[in-house]
């Protein structure tokens, strides 16, 4: 029944064969496990997309109603203490294991040509997990999370002649309020998941392309 | 059985598995339990401890998800009427004190201020201190405490 179900997609939709062509890809023999921690890390990624499209369905990003929201979701929603938990939890792994995987690759000497854009891209994908750990950390709407971004976004006004602006630009005015919080909500919700997204379809699509470089 | 066939077979059944798991937490998550907070009466202190004029700090103990926790109010007595108000700014959420010399609320975070009614007199806070319902019964003062 199912059989029959993909079959009558995959002969309009032809997603059959490039499924096989992703997953099913020859490896070389030699490799060890530590190849395995870019694949982790995207795991990681999988569940933060999975729960954090749970958490978005009782968080509100409002000065007044986020941290009841939150203490709603730890305490209320049934399962939503171990949701937010796998959240939380996966974020930290998340970059973990991207450093991990980067130093692997660091070590491999896999950054070099032909793979030096695909680097680049590894580490604005890791620029980005991280300003999504940052702008995640103020949702919670608690001391700690006030207070940590009160504290990281100063350091943007540190820069010289065009810090205040970046302050206002980031803060959403003169100092962290509501805006701000609704900013850090919009950036951690729709543009760096896009980005991450759109930047590991070119990892992976370069992945693909080149394969997984021999160890030394 | 090949081998090739066996590590398919399981890894299907593996994946089914952990779908089906994985749905069945997710519709527990998205159906929320029905449950409307009730306002519940606690004993604050004898109708003649009120205070005539100003304001005095209260503690009482209520229980909250399985725990018990102390919870301070003010009572505040101003042109013949008696108020309970939580002294949480409504900013940010820090604690503020009866400053006597000024006979205002004051926050020590942001510097916002309060009339003894609690309403703003000036500084960030964008609405006046929570105030709670107080039922008096032969000589007891209650508090009203959305659980």
């Amino acid at each position: 029944m199912i059989s029959r179900v993909i079959e009558w997609m995959d002969e309009r939709f032809g997603i059959v064969s490039i499924h096989r062509r992703i997953l099913r890809r020859p490896m070389p023999e030699d490799i060890s496990y530590g190849y395995c921690l870019g694949g982790m890390a995207f795991t990681f990624f999988l569940i933060l997309a999975v729960t954090g499209m749970m958490l978005s369905l009782y968080y509100v990003p409002s000065e007044t109603e986020a941290y009841r929201s939150v203490q709603k979701i730890t305490e209320e929603v049934p399962l939503g203490w171990l949701v937010r938990s796998m959240h939380k939890w996966s974020a930290s792994l998340f970059i973990i294991f991207i450093l991990l995987h980067t130093l692997r690759v660091f070590i491999a000497k896999a950054y070099r040509k032909p793979r030096e854009l695909n680097w680049m891209v590894g580490v604005f994908v890791l620029v980005l997990a991280m300003g999504s750990g940052f702008t995640g950390y103020l949702l919670p709407w608690d001391q700690r999370a006030y207070w940590a971004t009160e504290v990281g976004t100063s350091m943007a006004g540190t820069v010289p002649f065009i810090g205040e602006y970046l302050l206002h630009l980031v803060r959403g005015g003169p100092e962290v309020n509501g805006n701000t919080l609704v900013r850090f909500y919009s950036l951690h919700m729709l543009y760096i998941p896009l980005s991450i997204s759109a930047g590991l379809w070119m990892h992976f699509h370069m992945v693909r392309r080149q394969g997984v470089s021999k160890r030394l | 059985m090949e081998r090739r066939d066996f590590l398919k077979r399981a890894l299907n059944f593996f994946i089914a598995s952990a779908a089906l798991l994985s749905s069945a937490l997710l519709l527990r998550f998205i159906s929320p339990r029905q449950k409307t907070a009730i306002e519940q009466y606690h004993y604050l202190m004898q109708e003649d401890e009120l205070p005539r004029r100003g304001v005095k700090k209260v503690e009482f103990t209520i229980e909250q998800y399985g725990k018990k926790r102390t919870q301070r109010i003010f009572i505040s007595a101003a042109k013949g009427s008696v108020t309970a108000l939580s002294p949480v700014c409504t900013h940010l959420g820090c604690t503020v004190v009866w400053d006597h010399n000024s006979s205002e609320f004051v926050c020590p975070c942001h510097a916002g201020r309060y009339n003894i009614s609690g309403e703003v007199i000036s500084g960030p806070p964008p609405k006046p201190l929570e105030r709670f319902t107080l039922r008096v019964e032969s000589g007891r003062v209650f508090i009203g405490w959305k659980a």
